[in-house]
C-alpha cells in the first residue's frame, strides 16, 4: 500500500493504493467518476479513459495511481456541467460530433489537451492528437470538425448561440441539437457499467474454451468453498426454457448438456468482488467431450458431419427467388460477367462492452420482487418477455441504459440473461461486467457470405438477368435465421431494373459465432456481389461506370426482384447529383496511374428497403398538464439520433417548443412495444406510429376546440392518444417458393464514390475519400443524416479492406483492426430529398444504408486503380498483392 | 429440385398462418397470437377459444379479455400480471387457471393481444 497525494478536478485528494492499482478504476471504482469510460481491457487501446494529467491527455488505464504524486488531474466531468457546459463540451454538441457518446468523454479530454497548447491546429495536428482514440460511431469526421469549432470558440471568433439553431424556429429541416447529447459530453450520462446499486453481487461466467463438445458434467464444488463466493449456478438451476428465443427457441442461457460455439456460457459464479468470482470461475471443473468442429458451411453439409441440432439438418433455411426467366435471358444475352464474392465474419463493434446489472426490489402490488434489468436491448419488450420465458419468472422490468453503440448486436439478449437468471438464482442483486474479450466471444455477428453470381446484358448496355447463388454461415444459433435471407432477396436487384431473377439463398449452421443483425444484415454482403458484378460489366461492355448505372436504373413502374413495382426511385438524380465530383474525381486519378501509388474511382450506387410487410408499431403521445407532451415509445436510441427524430416531430407537429417535448423510450413500465430498433425502421415505423397518434391528439383539440390540457379535460377528451402504424398484411413478404411478394415498404436510396490508392508494391489499398449523395427523404435533421453516413462509410471500408473476426484470435480492437484515426478518409456528403409516400412527414431512417454500397465503391475503385479483384473480403494488401502477382 | 422449398423450412414452423374466422381473413404467428391486434374481433375470441377446449367464454373471461385489450389499447404494450391482478381484481392462480394455456399463451392470445417475443419478422 502506498499514500498518494494529488489533485483531481481541482480538489485537493490523498488516497490509499496498491502498486498496480490503475487511475481508470481509482476514478470510476472509488470516486464514482463514471464519465471517464473504458472499453478495451486497459490495453490503451480504446482512449475512452483519457484524462489529463499535469497538461497532458493520459490514458488513465495505463496509468498507475502511485506514480501520481502530486499530480494535477482533469476528468471530464471538471471541465463542465449541461448547465454550464465547457466550450469544448459545447462544440461537440453542435456539430453533431456525439452519437452514441461512449467515446466522447475521452475525445474531450484529448481536444482540450490539444488546444490548451495549440489553440488553432490544423487537421494533421488533430489527427496526431487524438491518435489514442477511437469511435465506431462518426468516422471521425464531425469530431474534427468539432475541435476546429471549439478552437474558434476559444478564440473568441465565434460563440455558442453564433452556432446554435434557433430553438423557436423551424424544427424540421434544421440540426437541432439532440437531446441527449449534452449529458454524453459532460459525463453525466449513466451507461448500464456506471450504475452502482449497494450490496450487489459480482458475476464471473465459466465459458467452454472448446466450440463443439459435450458436456459430461460440471464440478463447482471447489469453487462454492472459496472465499467470497456466494454460489454457482448451471443450467438446472434455472426455472424457466433456458431458450433465448428469436426466431426459433435453439439458443440456450447456459449450455445443458452440449456446447455448439466458443466461449458459450456453461455457469455462473456470483461472489463479493469481480476477482473473486474470476478466481473461483477458473476453479470450476467442466468436464467436457470434445467433437468435430464444423467451421464452414463446407464441412457441415460435407456427408457424414454431425448434425449440430436435433430439430434442424445443417443446412437450416433455403429460400429461392424467380423473376422471369433468368436462364433463357442469359442464354440470349450479348455479354454475360459471372464471378465469386465472400465475405467474412465482423464483429459490429460497439464501443461499449458487455455489461448488464440486475437487482430485486419489493413490489407494494404483488407477492413476489420486481427484478429490474438494466442493459441496452434494442427492443426492450421483446426482451422482457424473452426473459420472463428463459426464467419462468414474470415480475421483470427492463430498463435501457445509454448504449454506447449496438448496430444491430443488442437485437439478442447476452449479459442480460446471465445477470437475470443470477438475480434470480441468487436473489441478489448483481452486476455482470464482463471485459472485451468476453464481450465478444458471447454477442452474435455480422454473417459471412459466400456467392456465385451471374449477370447478362443486351448489346444496348441493359442489364438483362441476374443470378446469385449464395451461403450463409449462420454460425451456431438460428437467430434471425430466415431473415437474412429474406432481406438479402428483398433487395438482391439492388438500384436496378433487372428483367430476370434467379436466386437461392442458403443458411448453415456450423460451429462458428452466431450471426444475427449487423447494420444491414444481408444486403451488405448481397449488394457488395451486384455492385462488383455491375462495373465488371460496364468495364466488359466498355462503358461509363456512372453512364452504365444511371442506363440501368430502376425507374417508377418497374419492379424489384420482388416483383414489387416502385414508386418513388431517385437513383437517376442522385446520379446526376454525384456527376460534377464522379468527373474531378476521374480527372484527379487520372495523373496517378503510373509508379508504385496508384490512385482510382469507384461507385456502389444502394437502394436499401425499409420495413417488409407485416412490420407493425406502436407509440403514444400524451398532452401534459403544462401543455406541453410526453412521447412514449420503445424505441432505442444507441446513437443514430431517435431522441433527435421524436423531439424534432413532435415539436414540429405541435407546434411546440422543443423543451416542451418530453420523450420516454428506454423503460418497459411505460412505453409502448414498439418493434426491435432495428432495420432503420424507427423513423418510419415508430415515428410513423407517433405522427398518427399526433394527429388524434390534434382531431381532438380541434374537436374541444382548445389545445391546453385543461381544455382537453374541460371537453371530456382523453389526453393520451395511441398511434400506430403498420405496413402491409396482404401477404407474406416473400412467397417460400418464388421470393415474390410485397418485400419491403419503402426505400432509401445512395450513390457513393471511393476515391482509392493502391500501393502496388505492398498491396496495401487506402481510402483517399469518399463522396455520398443520399435520399432519405424529408430531412429532418440533416446532421444526423450526415452523421450515419460517414460512420457508416468508415464502417463500411473496414468491412471492404481490414476487418474479419475469428473467434479465439480476435480479442481486443488491434487485433479486430478497429478503424483508428489512423484510417481516417475525407467524407462528403450531399442530402437530395424526395419526400416520401405515406413516411413520417415524408422521412424515413438512413443508418444501414449508410454502408451498404461503401465496401462495392472501394473494391471496384482497386480495380480501377490497379486492375484486380479482389473480392473476398476483407480485401487486405497481401490479397492484392497475390492478386497483381496473378496480373504479372 | 433445385428451387423446391427445403423440407427444413416446412419443418421450423416459421412466419405467419393465415385463416379464415367467421368470414374474416385474419393473420397470425407462428404461436397463434393475432399479427395484428386490430383484426381482432369477439367471434374470433370465441370462436378460437372453443377451439383451445373452452365450451364458451363467461363473463369473467370477458372481463379479463376487456381489461387486457383496453389497457394495450391505451399503453400500446401487455400489462404484467400485477397490473392484470390490479385491474381485474382476480388472484394470479384464478387468472392462470382460467385460460388453457394461461395468461400469457392463453388470455393474452385470445384477446388478440400480439406476441411480443415476435420481432424478428417485419424488419
Amino acid at each position: 500500500m502506498r499514500s498518494v497525494n494529488l489533485t483531481i478536478n481541482g480538489r485537493q485528494r490523498r488516497v490509499v493504493t496498491t502498486a498496480d492499482k490503475v487511475l481508470l478504476d481509482l476514478l470510476r471504482d472509488d470516486l464514482g467518476l463514471t464519465g471517464t469510460k473504458q472499453s478495451c481491457d486497459k490495453k490503451g487501446q480504446c482512449g475512452a479513459c483519457m484524462v489529463i494529467i499535469n497538461g497532458r491527455a493520459v490514458r488513465s488505464c495505463l496509468t498507475k495511481v502511485a506514480s501520481l504524486e502530486g499530480a494535477d488531474i482533469i476528468t471530464v466531468e471538471g471541465l463542465g456541467t449541461p448547465e454550464n457546459p465547457h466550450l469544448i463540451q459545447e462544440a461537440f454538441v453542435l456539430s453533431g460530433a456525439i452519437q452514441c457518446g461512449f467515446c466522447t468523454p475521452g475525445m474531450i479530454m484529448s481536444a482540450k489537451a490539444l488546444l490548451d497548447k495549440d489553440p488553432d491546429p490544423d487537421e494533421e495536428a488533430i489527427k496526431k492528437a487524438l491518435r489514442h482514440n477511437i469511435c465506431r460511431c462518426t468516422g471521425y469526421t464531425k469530431i474534427i470538425d468539432a475541435i476546429k469549432l471549439a478552437g474558434r470558440f476559444l478564440r473568441g471568433e465565434i460563440t455558442p448561440d453564433q452556432v446554435r439553431p434557433d430553438p423557436d424556429g423551424p424544427k424540421v429541416g434544421v440540426s437541432h441539437p439532440r437531446p441527449s447529447a449534452l449529458a454524453k459530453a459532460c459525463g453525466t450520462a449513466e451507461f448500464t457499467a456506471d450504475i452502482k446499486v449497494p450490496g450487489t453481487l459480482a458475476l464471473a461466467v465459466v465459458r467452454s474454451p472448446y466450440a463443439h463438445a459435450d458436456i459430461k458434467g460440471v464440478d463447482s464444488s471447489l469453487a462454492e468453498k472459496m472465499p467470497g463466493v456466494a454460489g454457482v449456478m448451471t443450467a438446472k438451476d434455472i426455472k424457466g426454457t433456458n431458450r433465448l428465443k428469436l426466431a426459433i427457441a435453439d439458443r440456450p442461457l447456459l449450455c445443458e448438456d452440449k456446447v455448439r460455439s466458443l466461449g458459450e456460457a456453461v455457469a455462473i459464479v456470483a461472489a463479493e468482488t469481480p476477482e473473486k468470482a474470476r478466481a473461483a470461475a477458473e476453479a470450476v471443473k467442466v468436464d467436457y467431450q470434445v467433437l468435430e468442429v464444423l467451421d464452414s458451411p463446407a464441412k457441415a453439409l460435407a456427408e457424414g458431419a454431425p448434425q449440430l441440432h436435433p430439430h434442424s439438418p445443417n443446412l437450416c433455411y433455403s429460400q429461392p427467388q424467380i423473376k422471369g426467366d433468368a436462364e433463357a435471358a442469359l442464354a440470349g444475352s450479348a455479354a454475360m460477367v459471372e464471378h465469386r464474392f465472400s465475405t467474412s465474419i465482423i464483429h459490429q463493434s460497439p464501443l461499449e462492452p458487455e455489461a448488464c446489472v440486475a437487482w430485486l426490489e419489493e413490489d407494494p402490488e404483488g407477492d413476489e420482487p420486481i427484478l429490474t434489468v438494466v442493459g441496452r436491448s434494442i427492443n426492450i419488450h421483446a426482451h422482457l418477455a424473452g426473459l420472463q420465458a428463459a426464467l419462468g419468472y414474470e415480475n421483470m422490468r427492463y430498463l435501457e441504459a445509454y448504449s454506447g453503440g449496438q448496430f444491430g448486436l443488442k437485437l439478442e439478449i447476452t449479459s442480460e440473461g446471465i445477470a437475470a437468471a443470477a438475480a434470480l438464482h441468487f436473489q441478489s442483486g448483481v452486476r455482470y461486467i464482463p471485459s472485451l474479450a468476453e464481450s465478444m466471444l458471447m454477442t452474435s455477428k455480422r454473417h459471412s457470405f459466400n456467392m456465385k453470381v451471374r449477370m447478362g446484358a443486351d448489346d444496348q448496355g441493359r442489364i438483362t438477368a441476374y443470378t446469385n447463388d449464395f451461403m450463409v454461415d449462420k454460425g451456431a444459433y438460428f437467430s434471425i435465421g430466415q431473415g437474412i435471407l429474406v432481406r438479402t432477396l428483398g433487395m438482391l436487384s439492388g438500384s436496378y431494373n433487372i428483367p430476370n431473377i434467379k436466386a437461392l439463398g442458403k443458411i448453415v449452421y456450423t460451429n462458428n459465432p452466431y450471426g444475427s443483425a449487423a447494420r444491414g444484415a444481408g444486403p451488405p454482403q448481397g449488394n457488395f456481389a451486384l455492385e462488383c458484378t455491375v462495373e465488371m460489366m460496364a468495364r466488359k461492355l466498355g462503358q461509363d461506370s456512372l453512364d452504365f448505372r444511371l442506363k440501368n436504373s430502376l425507374l417508377p413502374g418497374q419492379t424489384k426482384s420482388t416483383g414489387r413495382a416502385a414508386e418513388q426511385w431517385p437513383i437517376p438524380e442522385l446520379i446526376e447529383k454525384i456527376r460534377p465530383h464522379y468527373d474531378r474525381a476521374v480527372a484527379e486519378a487520372a495523373a496517378h496511374k503510373e509508379g508504385p501509388v496508384r490512385r482510382g474511382v469507384g461507385l456502389g450506387c444502394g437502394s436499401f428497403g425499409i420495413s417488409l410487410a407485416g412490420d407493425a408499431a406502436v407509440a403514444a403521445v400524451e398532452l401534459d398538464p403544462d401543455n406541453g407532451v410526453s412521447v412514449y415509445a420503445a424505441a432505442a436510441d444507441p446513437g443514430e439520433g431517435n431522441d433527435a427524430m421524436f423531439t424534432q416531430l413532435a415539436a414540429h407537429m405541435l407546434d411546440l417548443p422543443l423543451d416542451k417535448v418530453r420523450i420516454h423510450l428506454r423503460d418497459t413500465d411505460n412505453t409502448t412495444a414498439a418493434g426491435p430498433a432495428a432495420g432503420s425502421r424507427i423513423t418510419f415505423m415508430v415515428g410513423g406510429a407517433l405522427q398518427d397518434a399526433i394527429n388524434q391528439l390534434k382531431e381532438a383539440m380541434e374537436e374541444a376546440g382548445a389545445r391546453t390540457y385543461q381544455g382537453l379535460v374541460d371537453a371530456g377528451k382523453p389526453v393520451r392518444y395511441l398511434g400506430r402504424k403498420k405496413t402491409t398484411f396482404a401477404a407474406p413478404p416473400m412467397d417460400p417458393e418464388t421470393g415474390q411478394g410485397p418485400g419491403f415498404e419503402v426505400e432509401i436510396h445512395a450513390i457513393q464514390m471511393a476515391e482509392v490508392e493502391v500501393d502496388i508494391e505492398t498491396g496495401q489499398a487506402s481510402v483517399v475519400k469518399m463522396t455520398a449523395v443520399v435520399d432519405a427523404g424529408t430531412a429532418i435533421n440533416p446532421q444526423n443524416i450526415m452523421g450515419q453516413l460517414e460512420g457508416g462509410m468508415d464502417m463500411g471500408a473496414g468491412l471492404a479492406l481490414r476487418e474479419k473476426y475469428v473467434a479465439g484470435e480476435t480479442t481486443d480492437w488491434k487485433t479486430y483492426k478497429f478503424p483508428t484515426m489512423e484510417y481516417y478518409f475525407d467524407k462528403e456528403v450531399l442530402i437530395h430529398e424526395t419526400p416520401r409516400i405515406n413516411a413520417t412527414q415524408g422521412a424515413i431512417g438512413v443508418g444501414e444504408m449508410a454502408l451498404v454500397p461503401t465496401a462495392p465503391a472501394i473494391i471496384n475503385g482497386i480495380y480501377d486503380a490497379a486492375g484486380v479483384w479482389v473480392t473476398n473480403l476483407p480485401a487486405t494488401p497481401d490479397k492484392i498483392k497475390a492478386a497483381l502477382a496473378g496480373q504479372g | 429440385m433445385e428451387y423446391g422449398p427445403d423440407q427444413a423450412n416446412e419443418d421450423k414452423g416459421l412466419g405467419r398462418r393465415n385463416r379464415t374466422i367467421a368470414g374474416r381473413d385474419l393473420h397470425f404467428d407462428q404461436e397463434g397470437f393475432f399479427w395484428d391486434s386490430q383484426e381482432w374481433f369477439e367471434e374470433a375470441a370465441e370462436i378460437m377459444a372453443h377451439e383451445a377446449g373452452l365450451a364458451r367464454l363467461t363473463e369473467t373471461h370477458w372481463r379479463v379479455i376487456r381489461f387486457l385489450r383496453e389497457y394495450y389499447n391505451t399503453q400500446g404494450r401487455a400489462p404484467l400480471n400485477r397490473q392484470l391482478k390490479a385491474g381485474t381484481g382476480l388472484s394470479l392462480m384464478d387468472l392462470e387457471g382460467l385460460f388453457p394455456g394461461g395468461i400469457k399463451n392463453g388470455a393474452r392470445r385470445l384477446a388478440g393481444l400480439p406476441n411480443p417475443k415476435t420481432c424478428a419478422d417485419g424488419v
